[in-house]
């Protein structure tokens, strides 16, 4: 041995040093630091905080918040309680409005690409630079092809709509907006059974039953705090329970909270309505004018196509008594109301299907009715005509345009097209042949991505706005924006930094020597010329303060900015059932994809945290787990527990859902509330390009979509796509919160959740 | 039948002080494997002081796992001591004579084990448990939580550990004198200072006597309550439904003889094996410890049939549900059944068969084999009980320990093998007093017409 | 008299909406939760909704519960706590001293409800989003456990200089109940006869009531009351 015993000994000792000295330098200094002993910080708040009065730019339910800051900074959001929106209650969704704000990959301040497309190469260039480029290549367009140009954005009514439209119209560009969840079926309808096609105010809270059809109005659809907030009432408010029949092809959130859960297969949800519309009128329960003019004058026959035992066979799944029960019930349980949406929208026959939910109000005598379905006021500002929301239809024909060649500039803002259609619709692979990409964007999302300019805007909490909320209230109503911080990269300076849309348009205008008959150099002097309008007027109020008592504008304008809006209750509760034309014809729903073994009906949702994938780049949102399966932060796949067994899929295996026309990956989670023939998958995930927390996780469920379209309107049928479910043979850990081990988590002895009846 | 083999003076010293005064050849191997596995948990510690707990498998709601599991095992091995020297002593087993340092030192070392196991590496801020909780706060006016069991384990833990090493001091004082006698320069200024001036007067050997016997029986309570609060830091626990049970005390104390004594018999053969003190130690010894560990093992069994006769009388759904986790489920059934057979059914078993406690090897392997199971039924208590499958169905979950928890684990086994083998380089690890005291007290009696050998008392 | 604050859960209001969930987050500096703190099971959401199943398609029910810290009167985390990181105050709640905590994570095990968490890491922000943290609440770093305060800065704030505040008082009222927008949550001074969540307790807690303990067999006396879920058919709990 080398190594006498002395040393060894010696060796042994200097190692047990360094060994302890390790373990000292791995606590970080601050933590030996004596802390206070007794009480916790929280017991000693000091300092001062404000709340702001704003509007959430988060989603298009457009809520009211305040928002508290301390020392220049944006710490939380809260509902604003005055706001006849949402009362003071939010979403987690306006939560995370703090995390847009100080997002770390937000984008400080104009750009312009050097390298390829996509390729991530970036100038920084000052904003009279980027105003400057952008106008040169605009006024090299021969003004024959100005029409070339498409102004590509989210739909925006109120006062930057107005900037929008005014700078399109003026500079005779095409304005196009668009959602990817697009409601024009619903509108459609909404015109067909109410005459107009705004949202109504569904009176929920007052109301004794709930019948709804694919909306996951608790959750997403429509203006859903709004909704949740009355569904409280609904509940245990001071009437009697309410009930709630959901008929889905999913088990959502709202169909969870249902009494009553009816599952029929994608897109026959209009033959149950039109099912339990036919048993009201033989049971004589409808309203007779509606009846007559639904049935087009000839009950027998509408009664004969769509009889309970018709119906049900063709269902399937829901027996002719059930259909009677349901019909009964809503019935006995007025005043009701029919809400229909979502993917009962999104078929082919999506429209015919709106229709005859919606027609169930008028046979039920439940329109314009206390608890029933009130019609909603014209909104405060015309919407220009040029911000006609577009159809999927409009879209692919915008798509084509641009692979011939014929859009020479695309300004986008507010969207994300080439994140948000779908991938056969092959926007991506057309855009190379538009010359010149414009993004308006914050963050760079897969369109910012893939731009050759790119002018940032600024971040909801730091900009101007306003909102003339649709769905509405009932009432006349304007929400004010107002900044609640200092822009976040203001300390750049004048050149560099992000800006209001409103204002880079009309700066934009001005280069190019345009007048857009807006009063004032900014956006922020339009918004105050409509706001002095509005108080020259005499209408309304803010506040509890009629708009007539306030002594001059300023205080007018302070008080709107405080409260956050303005409203005029005169012309409140519309009501009457406009003259219903005969129902559309029932058409079949025609799915599109494989069939036979192993395929499924594709049920695309939007995620409650991410919507349509517009919030996946907030870590909070990322990390909201979905209420049914607790995942976060990936894109799982619901399929029927037993039929998991049979197919021998586990929670976790990677699943290759194809459809023919597209193909995704996605990480199974059995469940037992998936219907056996459904596959439900989330919307939201799958971004090339957005910043850290979204790229390139998960997969966007848009791109396994067929391009089937409504038959009546031309709306995307996102609905109507079935797809064949293989495994890969991987496994990757679902992330999701409750546990981990192979049995369901069941309340067995109701331990925790007590029932009664 | 005990042979008696009659040893002089001389002998006595020479061989039971080979170790100490000679060098054994497995020595320095053994101590080398054993710091490098130790440095290697020391290592793994650094690095969980550097990246925070989250290292270790531990998550919500399984907040305790190895480390705790290690702690309630060391605990129960420092039982090894108490049981062989204070209860064998006060009863006046003879057979015990030769074993009793191994088992106070093991008794320390698996002491200071258990308290690196549980409160030094397992809470979220070890700089701070040390300076808050022990010793108490001054500086910040904050009393210690005197209700909680971390303030109990420690308290008791600290009286055993103090009595314990008094107990080996004591039993040293005359062995040191004889090593002063036999070394020279500063080595031997050091046994003098050490064995605090014995000259082996009648005085002196009187009041260590006394000392000795005080020591055991005050020693006593302390046997039952360490293992009774250890228990308690599971049984008091409401929140965990398969904890909070009254039997736990009685429970957890006679499953750490159960392990305790296995672990002294283990240590026997590895006396034998490693000093060739077959002289002292030998089959007559195994025999009777084994048929201690037979009334010891199956009076455990009989405790742990009650604690689940418990758990299942109340049919409580959490308990019910703990039972069916622990035996039916894929691992924790695996691991159900290999605790069953290594802590009873394979030792006690083979125990019954004289030829296999007179079997060095066999002796070597059941005890073993004890302490496997013995370890398994601690981790089987406390990670699946923490699953909680009940109430909260929702929130159950699984544990996995990781790499740095399996290596700090293994740290504290090195450290109490390291203990041992540098405690014997410096001290015999059989009182050479006490041998020689055996020696003195030995007669023959005759019965009939055979002679037996017998042991005349104080 | 000193308040006592508690708060009642009407389960048969909740939808599940989260609202709740990510209102504490951000109320209360909780740490990002990755996607790697799921798969280790160490997320931390001190208001969390459990999701319960029972049956099998069609007969199928999801059904939720928010649960938070319940702010026992009998809380088992206080007793077993070596440091009294952990105690109770004079208002009712159940309080966590950060600073003293040395991460035993003995109150957790002991906790029922399983609403308390441990930070297994050091929490981590890009610098950008520090901004929005709250100042008014400490950031807790690696080793210690927390969990749910009843928002106690939002009480001390309002209550400041011995300010009276009215029941439902949104600057009283914790960020959960706030946000929560079917108004499943209702806070108040149970000391306060008036208070709307006093009323519902004393109304919903007799006999015919909806009201319940969470496992109140344990004998925790928690400051949360729970409202039973409304179901066409029901049979009461096997508890009730
Ligand atoms: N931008 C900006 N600049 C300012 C001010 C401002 O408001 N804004 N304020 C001005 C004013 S009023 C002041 S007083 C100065 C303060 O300026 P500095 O004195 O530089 O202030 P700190 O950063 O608070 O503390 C200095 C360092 O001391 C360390 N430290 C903490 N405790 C101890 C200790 O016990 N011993 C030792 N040796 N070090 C310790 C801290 O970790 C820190 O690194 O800043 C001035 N400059
Ligand atoms: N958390 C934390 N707290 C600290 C410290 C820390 O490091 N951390 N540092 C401590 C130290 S060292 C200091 S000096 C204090 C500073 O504490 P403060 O004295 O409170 O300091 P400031 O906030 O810088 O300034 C106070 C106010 O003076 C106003 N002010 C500016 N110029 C004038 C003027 O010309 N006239 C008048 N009337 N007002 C003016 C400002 O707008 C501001 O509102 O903070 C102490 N507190
Ligand atoms: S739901 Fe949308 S608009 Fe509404 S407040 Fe929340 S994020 Fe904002
Ligand atoms: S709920 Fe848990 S953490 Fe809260 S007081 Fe009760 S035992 Fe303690
Ligand atoms: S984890 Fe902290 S609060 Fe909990 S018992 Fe341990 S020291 Fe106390
Ligand atoms: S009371 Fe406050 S701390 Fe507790 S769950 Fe609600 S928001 Fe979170
Ligand atoms: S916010 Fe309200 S409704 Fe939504 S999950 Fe929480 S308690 Fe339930």
């Amino acid at each position: 041995m080398g190594l006498t015993r002395r040393q060894f000994m010696a060796l042994f000792g200097g190692t047990a040093v360094s060994a302890v000295a390790f373990q000292a330098c791995g606590i970080p200094e601050h933590e030996m630091l004596i802390q206070s002993p007794l009480e916790m910080p929280e017991d000693m708040v000091t300092g001062l905080d404000n709340w702001y009065a704003t509007i959430c730019g988060q989603c298009s339910s457009q809520e009211g918040i305040v928002v508290r800051v301390v020392e220049g900074r944006a710490k939380k959001v809260e509902g604003n309680p005055d706001y006849p929106v949402n009362h003071g209650k939010h979403s987690a969704r306006c939560e995370a409005a703090l995390q847009a704000l100080y997002h770390p990959d937000r984008i400080a301040g104009p750009m312009v690409r050097y390298g390829e497309r996509g390729e991530g190469k970036w100038d920084e260039i000052g904003w009279v630079d980027g105003i400057t480029r952008l106008a040169a290549q605009l006024e090299a367009l021969p003004s024959g092809r100005r029409g070339n140009v498409v102004v590509l954005t989210n739909p925006e009514d109120a006062h930057l709509g107005h900037v929008i439209g005014r700078f399109a119209e003026e500079f005779g560009a095409q304005r196009l907006t668009y959602e990817t969840l697009e409601s024009t079926n619903l509108r459609a309808a909404l015109r067909y059974a109410f005459g107009d096609d705004f949202m109504p105010e569904f009176d929920i809270a007052n109301s004794e039953m709930i019948l709804s059809f694919g909306a996951d109005f608790l959750n997403t659809w429509g203006s859903p705090v709004r909704y949740a907030k009355a569904y409280g009432e609904f509940r245990q408010g001071d009437r009697s329970r309410g009930k709630l029949v959901h008929v889905d092809s999913r088990l959502s959130l709202t169909a969870a909270n249902a009494d009553e859960w009816v599952y029929v297969e994608p897109g026959m949800e209009g033959l149950l309505a039109r099912s339990i519309a036919a048993v009201l009128i033989e049971e004589g329960s409808a309203a007779p004018g509606a009846a007559n003019s639904v049935t087009g004058g000839d009950p027998d026959g509408f009664l004969s196509k769509f009889s309970p035992d018709q119906v049900s066979s063709q269902l399937g799944h829901v027996t002719a008594q059930k259909i009677r029960d349901i019909a009964h019930d809503f019935a006995s349980h007025q005043p009701g109301i029919a809400i229909g949406g979502g993917s009962a929208g999104a078929h082919t026959n999506g429209y015919s299907n709106l229709a005859a939910v919606y027609a169930l109000n008028a046979l039920a005598g439940s329109v314009g009715v206390e608890g029933g379905v009130m019609r909603n006021p014209a909104p405060f500002m015309a919407r220009p005509a040029s911000a006609e929301r577009a159809s999927f239809g409009r879209l692919r024909r915008l798509v084509d345009d641009m692979r011939a060649g014929r859009v020479d500039a695309l300004l986008v803002r507010g969207v994300d097209p080439m994140y948000s259609l779908p991938e056969s619709l092959g926007f991506r692979e057309a855009s190379y042949n538009v010359p010149l990409i414009v993004s308006f964007s914050e963050m760079l999302d897969d369109t910012a991505n893939m731009a050759d300019l790119v002018l940032p805007q600024n971040s909801p909490l730091e900009d101007w706005g306003s909102s003339v909320p649709d769905p509405g209230t009932g009432v006349s109503l304007v929400g004010f924006q107002q900044p609640v911080v200092r822009p976040y990269f203001e300390p750049r300076g004048l050149q560099l930094g992000t800006k209001n849309f409103g204002d880079v348009l009309m700066a934009l205008a001005k280069s190019l020597d345009m007048d857009l008959g807006l009063e004032g150099e900014t956006f922020k002097d339009v918004l105050q010329a409509s706001a002095r309008s509005i108080w020259e007027s005499n209408r309304g109020s803010v506040g509890t303060t009629p708009a007539s008592s306030f002594a001059d504008f300023r205080a007018f304008w302070n008080a709107a900015l405080m409260h956050g809006f303005w409203q005029d209750d005169s012309g409140a509760g519309g009501g009457g059932t406009s003259s219903l034309g005969p129902l559309p014809e029932h058409t079949e729903p025609s799915a599109s994809g494989p069939s036979g073994a192993g395929t499924f009906d594709l049920v695309p949702f939007a995620s409650s945290a991410l919507g349509d994938g517009r919030g996946a780049h907030l870590p909070w949102l990322q990390a909201m787990t979905d209420t049914i399966t607790t995942t976060a932060w990936q894109t799982w796949a619901e399929i029927n527990l037993a039929v998991a067994d049979e197919m021998d899929i586990k929670e976790g295996d990677v699943l290759r859902l194809s459809s023919g026309f597209g193909e995704i990956l996605a990480l199974a989670y059995p469940h037992p509330g998936v219907a056996p023939g459904a596959v439900c998958v989330p919307m939201g995930q799958g971004h090339a390009a957005y910043g850290r927390y979204a790229e390139g996780r998960g997969s966007n469920v848009l791109d396994a979509l067929a391009l089937a379209t409504d038959v009546e309107t031309g709306a995307l049928a996102w609905a109507a796509t079935r797809v064949q479910v293989r495994k890969t043979g991987d496994w990757v850990r679902l992330p999701k919160f409750e546990n981990t081990k192979p049995d369901l988590a069941v309340d067995e002895h109701h331990d925790v959740i007590r029932l009664t009846s | 039948m005990q042979e008696h083999v009659q040893l002089d003076q001389r002998t006595i010293n020479d061989e039971l002080l080979n170790g100490v005064l000679g060098f054994r050849s497995w020595w320095m191997p053994a101590l080398g494997i054993s710091v490098l596995v130790f440095l290697a948990g020391a290592a793994a510690f650094g690095y969980m002081l550097n990246k925070g707990v989250g290292v270790t498998g531990l998550n919500r709601p399984v907040f305790w796992g190895f480390f705790m599991v290690n702690f309630v095992f060391w605990i129960g091995i420092s039982h090894a001591g108490i049981m062989i020297s204070a209860i064998l002593r006060l009863n006046h087993a003879e057979w015990r004579r030769p074993v009793t340092r191994a088992a106070e030192v093991l008794t320390v070392f698996s002491l200071t084990a258990a308290l690196m196991a549980a409160p030094l590496v397992h809470v979220g801020r070890p700089w701070r448990a040390d300076l808050w909780v022990f010793p108490y706060d001054f500086a910040r006016g904050v009393w210690i939580n005197i209700r909680s069991p971390f303030i109990w384990d420690p308290s008791a833990v600290m009286t055993y550990l103090t009595a314990s090493t008094l107990f080996v001091i004591i039993a040293l004082l005359p062995d040191l004198a004889i090593i002063r006698d036999r070394t020279t320069g500063w080595v031997n200024k050091v046994y003098s200072v050490l064995c605090l001036g014995w000259r082996g007067t009648p005085r002196q050997w009187k009041l260590q006597a006394i000392a000795g016997i005080l020591l055991s029986a005050l020693v006593l309570p302390v046997f039952v309550s360490v293992h009774s609060i250890v228990s308690w830091d599971f049984a008091v626990q409401i929140g965990v439904e398969g904890w909070h049970s009254t039997i736990f005390a009685p429970y957890f104390i006679i499953g750490a003889i159960h392990s305790g004594v296995a672990a002294v018999a283990t240590v026997m053969v590895l006396m034998i094996w490693g000093f060739k003190w077959q002289n002292y130690l030998g089959p007559d010894h195994l025999d009777a410890i084994g048929r201690l560990l037979i009334v010891v093992g199956v009076t455990w069994f009989f405790f742990f049939f009650l604690e689940w006769i418990f758990a299942l009388y109340t049919l409580e759904a959490p308990d019910i549900a703990l039972r069916e986790l622990q035996v039916f489920q894929w691992p924790w059934s695996g691991l159900f059944i290999l605790f069953l057979i290594t802590a009873f059914f394979f030792p006690v078993g083979a125990w019954l068969f004289k030829s296999v406690r007179r079997n060095l090897w066999l002796m070597f392997i059941t005890t073993v084999s004890v302490n496997v199971g013995m370890w398994l039924e601690r981790f089987l208590i406390i990670v699946p009980g923490l699953m909680r499958r009940q109430h909260m169905v929702f929130d159950w979950g699984s544990y996995h320990p990781s790499m740095i928890e399996i290596l700090m684990v293994s740290a504290t086994f090195a450290w109490v093998v390291m203990g041992m083998i540098l405690f014997s380089k410096v001290f015999p690890l059989i009182p050479l007093f006490d041998v020689k005291e055996a020696m003195v007290f030995r007669d023959e009696t005759k019965i009939g017409r055979r002679t037996v050998p017998a042991t005349i008392r104080e | 008299m000193a308040n006592k604050w508690g708060m009642v859960v009407d389960i048969d209001r909740c939808i599940g909406c989260q609202a709740c969930v990510i209102a504490c987050q951000s109320e209360n500096n909780v740490p990002i939760n990755t996607e790697g703190l799921y798969n280790q099971r160490r997320a931390i959401q001190w208001m969390r909704v459990e999701r319960y199943w029972d049956g099998e398609f069609p007969d199928v029910k999801a059904r939720f519960i928010p649960i938070m810290c319940q702010h026992c009167a009998d809380a088992p985390c206080e007793p077993v706590c070596p440091v009294f990181a952990t105690y109770h105050n004079e208002e009712g709640m159940n309080v966590q001293v950060y600073n003293r905590c040395i991460g035993t994570r003995f109150c957790a095990n002991n906790c029922p409800y399983h609403v308390r968490f441990f930070n297994f890491w050091e929490p981590e922000w890009p610098d950008s989003l520090k901004n929005q943290l709250n100042p008014d609440v400490t950031v807790r770093s690696r080793g210690i456990m927390e969990k749910c305060s009843f928002c106690v800065q939002r009480i001390r704030r309002a209550t400041r200089g011995d300010r009276e505040v009215e029941d439902g008082d949104r600057a009283l009222n914790p960020a959960c109940v706030n946000a929560c927008p079917t108004d499943a949550l209702t806070f108040g001074n149970l000391n306060d006869e008036n208070s709307k969540a006093r009323r519902m307790m004393d109304e919903e807690l007799a006999d015919d009531g909806r009201g319940y303990h969470l496992f109140d067999k344990l004998g925790t006396n928690p400051n949360v009351v729970y409202l039973k879920k409304v179901e066409e058919g029901a049979k009461e709990g096997a508890h009730a």
